[in-house]
């Protein structure tokens, strides 16, 4: 998989950070463990926190903390070696990217779709801080009526494919958009498109198909 | 003569071979060098995240903890030690402090796709050359960027809130943020 569509840099920045709403950095996580490009952007992200932080003025610790650090090590076992993380180990079709499993499961088969619309179903993550996270499952050939956000909406897709005015996005690309953009996704012909969403304000609808269709966004 | 450039170089090699020593031997000595330099860094860095001094302290014990532990995955042509610090320490304020208990695995899991890439093709000399772009690029950023960056990195602040509190367009918030990443990887030697 190499997506074509990619973290806007602000978004990147905000990651590296730590600066970003929760469910925004769980679907920028999906991204960069489908995005190789964008691991090494953050990469690249992450030696300007480094940077930045050994630029610090320090901050002395408490007077035992030194004494405390060596005692500890001096108690520890020797080193294992690292076991590389289990969640981590090559993935079958149905699994869904790491990042979301705490949040809706492990496999897509697993999803409990709920119906908000004629072809349209989503399942919302769990309450957070600052935005909200959920899955979107479009039929396919749909068209989704034409929205704007009032704030930042950041997708990725998982399966199947859209088309809109910025272009055809397929499994891994990201729609990391902010409130001015307006925009009509049409999901492509074959399976269903499954997308991960993060937004933080309700998009907004101008049509009419927009009434039915509204509780897919109201949160 | 010692030029920052070259200062910098020169650093980044000392921590390198600092931690080195610490991997192959578990060299305590080393091991506190880098304590002493970093510990009170990464303490400032949490305390204007705005944890409390008790809480950061707990953190920077922890996150040099972790270097002891894993000193053999560090890897200086991937990053410095200050950037691997900087990682180890923003993790875990995300997972005590954001109460966000899926983020650590989640990182760790994104870590290790990493280290099954092939390092880049530049060798660790030239990383560290980057480096003292970096500081440069860094130095050398317009005011209103340098403050967003600050205000993202020292104090974890979203875009909508950096927008909110300077009343700026959130818009121009991003746009100022994309130009200051355009200019920090052009220092980095990255293509923006």
């Amino acid at each position: 998989m190499r997506p074509n569509h990619h973290l806007d840099a602000a978004t990147l920045l905000g990651y590296s950070a730590g600066a970003l709403p929760a469910a925004f950095m769980a679907v920028a996580a999906t991204h960069l463990s489908l995005c190789q490009v964008c691991r090494e952007r953050l990469r690249q992200a992450d030696r300007i926190g480094g940077a930045l932080m050994q630029q610090q003025e320090p901050a002395p610790l408490s007077a035992g903390a030194r004494e405390a650090m060596r005692a500890r090590l001096a108690q520890l076992p020797p080193a294992q070696p690292p076991v590389p993380p289990a969640a981590a180990a090559a993935s079958d079709h149905d699994r869904l990217p790491l990042p979301l499993r705490p949040y809706f499961g492990e496999t897509f088969s697993g999803l409990r779709w709920r119906t908000i619309g004629p072809g349209v179903h989503h399942i919302r993550g769990p309450r957070m801080e600052g935005g909200d996270l959920m899955l979107l499952r479009i039929a396919p050939g749909r068209s989704v009526p034409l929205h704007s956000h009032g704030a930042n909406e950041l997708t990725v897709v998982l399966r199947g494919a859209y088309d809109d005015l910025l272009g055809h996005f397929a499994p891994g690309d990201a729609a990391d958009l902010d409130g001015d953009t307006e925009h009509q996704p049409v999901t492509s012909p074959g399976v269903p498109c499954i997308c991960v969403a993060a937004t933080d304000a309700p998009l907004r609808f101008s049509g009419w198909l927009a009434r039915t269709l509204q509780p897919l966004f109201k949160l | 003569m010692s030029t920052p450039a070259s200062q910098a170089n020169a650093d980044a090699q000392y921590w390198a071979e600092q931690m080195a020593a610490v991997a192959l031997r578990r060299d305590m000595d080393c091991f506190m060098r880098i304590y002493d330099h970093f510990a009170p860094r990464l303490q400032r860095y949490l305390l204007g995240m705005g944890v409390s001094a008790a809480r950061a302290e707990e953190l920077v014990q922890e996150a040099l903890l972790r270097l002891w532990r894993r000193a053999e995955s560090f890897d200086p042509a991937r990053a410095g030690l200050a950037t691997w610090l900087f990682r180890v320490a923003r993790n875990l304020y995300i997972d005590s402090l954001r109460g966000e208990p899926h983020w650590l695995p989640m990182q760790e899991g994104l870590d290790w796709l990493d280290e099954q890439a092939p390092a880049d093709a530049g060798s660790s000399a030239e990383a560290f050359a980057d480096h003292a772009g970096l500081k440069r690029a860094i130095d050398s950023l317009p005011p209103v960027q340098a403050r967003l960056i600050r205000m993202s990195y020292f104090e974890a602040k979203s875009h909508s809130e950096i927008a909110h509190e300077l009343g700026m367009p959130l818009g121009s918030v991003k746009s100022s943020l994309r130009r200051a990443f355009a200019k920090l990887q052009a220092g980095l030697g990255g293509v923006p």
